[in-house]
């Protein structure tokens, strides 16, 4: 269910048992508890004001509506984005790139760095055989079949190439949807009467749904599935036919947008013969006894390193503010061997240089896109809503001058001051809460549908995809809050004019 | 004119009232220009031009492109047969490598903080052929040309863009070591001899090393490796500019090369550079989408409301007044006018004055800091004036028409009979 799911991706990520959320719920119902029983405010006057004057009412709510639906998406769409990173990436895994790669683009390794790396003691076996997928990464250029006028004529697809395919989904725990297989050992096909040949794929779930949409109308007819390319379906990439064997499992990660080959295939094709990236599974018990001296090794270098920085900055005040880092302690045997044996490989072994990354805190690095992104959408949204705010400004003035006579005989009645302030408050809230719902539920009609974008983290290298919007709990909370907040800032200021009435004057 | 203080009175009347409505209406046609700002520039590097273009030749399957430098003689005379005397030829031609390194010599200290990219490049096309560089005057590019001339005599020069120059915390004269990152084992020691101009900003971070100096240092690497040659030393080219004179000139200049036998390991592709760009710029295709469909009518729609709201109450307010000035002669679209004239004052003003201050505040601070791609910043174009006005005068419009055509409809009976 859409609004119970609580789902940590994104920077406000705010869970169901979050402190700030269960305390701003206690604090307004409280409030609401005190206004009803205990305030005597005039709350059935401001909610018939409302329905008296509706069409003030339904446009002040309408600007809310907007400036909540238009955080809602965009912030649907950076919530796909962070879940993607975030979900991308086994906590067992690491991936090992050449030394002074930060992408797996720029990364080249060795056939016999493998082997050697395969008989490593933290690297896990099963039946006799090492966990290590051995990988190359390309970004392929593929011209886009009748473009569209006005639109690119090519995009760009992530293609993986590997030498065992169900190892590799072994190591990165894909599976394959139903009526899939894997591509052959050779890794290519016959197709048609003239011994032409197909190079075999299996695709991610994302990147099958946007080559799907290639296809002609004639084709689509035929299809066996109207949304994403299907097995044995053709497309043409590098000058060759790939045919589909299998379309992988959606996993919410990047991996659902890519296509993954032979690589003997692609590297003869693209002049890439070396392999790119090793994923590496860790073995859970790997050093067990070490991880409390590791963990502490870690956290004395870190400070270390801070105190060291601390001093350099004393002497130099331009140099940037330190930050210690915050050293994480694993939370699963998993996440442990990944962590030890990412170390192993960066600090222990000699026989080649590798950069070796815990795979989920490589792709959780790939934020600097959605960072930017997200505070490009703060920063409008902020904007915008400052015009909500002064919209429902307008409107509570304008409310204030045609009630003033109203205002002055709840005084004569005996309402307190602070009681006219809560009444017009909340009038100006319920306004915004009116325009925050419909805000809310016309932006959540975007979860669930696809779009693509782009991931890096930094300058150089970065990963094309095809994410999800997705609308969680959190966001729905983002909007209501701002809605809210919206509501109280634009009728404070003539909630207090209000306030500030005496009966004389009001009733003059 | 006396209609016009009449506007203004009533403007003046409801002080309160008319800051608000002009502040919504700054607000939003500030969202909205922003917005555009960044729309316009990509919508403008992706029109394809009909005259004056650059081409790109790049390869022609893989990203980044990373082709043999032997291939730069032959693709800066547009794949040409040296000896057909009706072969298409460029007017200028750069090529481009990439060095990525870094001044931290420690890699586990390594981050973007020391991150160190450069061209890799014939110095003196930098005046000529990078993009808005070739346009400025020469006044303009004064820095940019004295470092150029000062790199024919410092064989391992760089030119450094200033916000670079101040991420590493140096000048001009000092010198440095970069640490190669996809050139592994390759340092280079360099000198820097001069910086970019400020304007253009997209250049403010940007570095520019000789080709030649770089392919030197290829040649000591293999004296120093038992002549083996570095392992990219056939993949540091990795793309080439081609200046043409128009359309016909660019299709027979892409027929030559794509039939040229001297670029097939690995093939190529040639576009102009709009085509390149729009490439790369088909990953934000959503974004891009959402922000200009979505996004900007919705801020649009907001403020006509707003307005809309804003006018209806003053209108409903001023019931008797119209009453009044109906008695008086004026006739019913006068008042519908006065109405309308009121917002549409507002509107503009508002929008006029938000738009000219976005303008001068955000291209004071040297652009609006939003990279996409390789655009890191984006300047406010002037446009954006009118764009402000037209905004402000189109939504008060859109939100006045229906309070003023109510306003026009007042029953001089009906309103005085409720008058006690």
């Amino acid at each position: 269910m859409l609004l119970l799911t609580p789902f940590a991706a994104a920077p406000w990520a705010l869970s169901t048992d979050s402190p700030i959320l269960l305390g701003a719920v206690s604090f307004v119902a409280l409030l609401l508890l005190v206004i009803i029983f205990i305030g005597k405010v005039p709350l059935s006057y401001n909610l018939m004001n409302l329905r008296v004057r509706w069409m003030t009412t339904l446009m002040t709510a309408g600007a809310f509506t907007l400036v909540v639906w238009v955080q809602t998406f965009m912030l649907a769409f950076v919530n796909g984005m962070y879940a993607m990173t975030d979900s991308t990436g086994q906590p067992g895994n690491i991936l090992i790139l050449s030394e002074g790669s930060t992408d797996e683009t720029f990364s080249n390794l060795g056939f016999a760095d493998a082997t050697d790396l395969e008989t490593q003691e933290g690297v896990l076996k099963v039946d006799g055989k090492a966990l290590v997928s051995r990988e190359t990464y390309l970004n392929v250029v593929q011209p886009i079949p009748d473009p569209k006028p006005g639109r690119p004529m090519r995009r760009f697809l992530q293609v993986r190439g590997v030498d065992e395919p169900s190892l590799s989904a072994q190591v990165h725990g894909m599976k394959l949807q139903a009526g899939s297989e894997w591509f052959t050992d050779a890794g290519v096909r016959e197709v048609g009467k003239t011994g032409e040949t197909a190079i075999e794929v299996v695709l991610g779930d994302g990147i099958a749904r946007d080559l799907g949409a290639d296809r002609k109308r004639d084709v689509l007819a035929l299809a066996k599935n109207n949304s994403r390319l299907d097995v044995g379906e053709m497309f043409d990439v590098g000058g060759r036919q790939w045919v589909v064997t299998g379309v992988m499992e959606p996993t919410g990660s990047l991996y659902d947008s890519e296509i993954w080959t032979k690589q003997s295939q692609i590297g003869a094709l693209f002049g890439k013969p070396n392999y790119t990236t090793f994923a590496v599974r860790a073995d859970p018990d790997f050093r067990k006894d070490q991880r409390e001296s590791f963990l502490e090794s870690r956290r004395q270098k870190a400070e270390e390193a801070y105190r060291k920085a601390l001093a350099e900055r004393e002497a130099d005040p331009t140099l940037p503010k330190p930050t210690l880092e915050v050293i994480k302690r694993p939370t699963s045997d998993d996440a442990w061997g990944a962590e030890l044996l990412r170390d192993y490989f960066a600090n222990e072994y000699t026989k080649s240089r590798f950069s070796p990354q815990v795979e989920t805190t490589f792709f959780s690095a790939m934020t600097a896109t959605n960072l930017q992104f997200l505070i490009a959408i703060l920063f409008l949204c902020f904007i915008m809503s400052l015009g909500g705010v002064f919209g429902v400004m307008n409107t509570m003035f304008a409310a204030i001058t045609q009630r003033t006579k109203d205002i002055g005989v709840m005084r004569l009645l005996g309402y307190k001051r602070w009681q006219i302030l809560v009444s017009f408050l909340f009038e100006s809230v319920m306004l915004a809460i009116l325009g925050g719902l419909v805000g809310c539920a016309l932006g959540s009609l975007v979860d669930g549908y696809t779009a693509s974008s782009v991931v890096s983290g930094g300058p150089g290298g970065g990963k094309f995809i095809v994410l999800r919007m997705t609308v969680d709990f959190s966001t729905l909370a983002m909007g209501m809050l701002l809605a809210v907040v919206m509501g109280f800032l634009g009728g404070l200021i003539p909630s207090l004019s209000a306030m500030r009435l005496t009966a004389l004057e009001a009733l003059r | 004119m006396k209609y016009l203080f009449l506007v203004l009175e009533n403007i003046r009347r409801n002080k309160t009232r008319s800051i608000l409505t002009g502040l919504v209406t700054m607000v939003m046609v500030l969202v909205v220009t922003l917005v555009f700002t960044v729309l316009t520039a990509l919508d403008k590097s992706m029109v394809e031009k009909q005259s004056n273009l650059k081409a790109i030749v790049t390869e022609k399957w893989q990203i980044p492109s990373m082709m043999p430098y032997s291939y730069a003689s032959a693709l800066s005379e547009g794949g040409a047969a040296p000896d057909d005397p009706d072969a298409a030829r460029p007017e200028d031609y750069m090529s481009w490598g990439f060095f990525v390194g870094s001044t931290e010599e420690n890699p586990a200290k390594r981050s973007f903080e020391n991150l160190f990219f450069s061209f890799i490049m014939e110095p003196e096309k930098a005046r000529t052929m990078l993009d808005e560089v070739d346009g400025l005057s020469d006044e303009e590019a004064l820095p940019l040309t004295t470092a150029i001339q000062r790199m024919k005599d410092v064989p391992n020069g760089v030119i450094v863009g200033q916000e670079r120059l101040d991420k590493m915390k140096k000048r001009v004269g000092d010198r440095i070591t970069v640490f190669g990152r996809n050139y592994r084992d390759m340092n280079l020691e360099l000198e820097i001899v001069g910086t970019f101009p400020r304007e253009p900003a997209r250049y403010a971070d940007s570095s520019v090393i000789s080709r030649d100096y770089f392919n030197r240092q290829l040649d000591a690497y293999q004296q120093s490796h038992n002549n083996k040659p570095h392992p990219m030393a056939e993949k540091t080219l990795g793309l080439v500019w081609l200046r043409l004179k128009d359309r016909k000139a660019f299709n027979k200049v892409s027929g030559q090369i794509l039939a040229s036998p001297s670029f097939t390991n690995p093939p190529v592709k040639i576009e102009t550079s709009s085509t390149g760009i729009g490439g790369f710029l088909e990953a934000w295709r959503d974004i891009i989408w959402g922000v200009r469909w979505l996004m900007a009518p919705a801020c649009l729609l907001t403020l006509s409301l707003v307005i809309s709201n804003a006018i209806s109450i003053s209108v409903r307010e001023r019931q008797l007044e119209f009453a009044v000035m109906k008695v008086l002669g004026f006739r019913p679209n006068q008042i519908l006018m006065l109405v309308l004239a009121e917002a549409l004052l507002i509107g503009t003003v508002s929008g006029l004055l938000s738009a000219g201050l976005t303008y001068l505040v955000v291209n004071g601070m040297g652009g609006l800091p939003f990279r996409i791609a390789f655009f890191p910043k984006f300047a406010v174009p002037l446009d954006a004036l009118w764009w402000g006005a037209g905004m402000g005068a189109l939504t008060a419009y859109m939100g006045s028409v229906g309070p003023a055509r109510r306003a026009r409809s007042v029953k001089v009976a009906e309103v005085f009979a409720r008058v006690t």
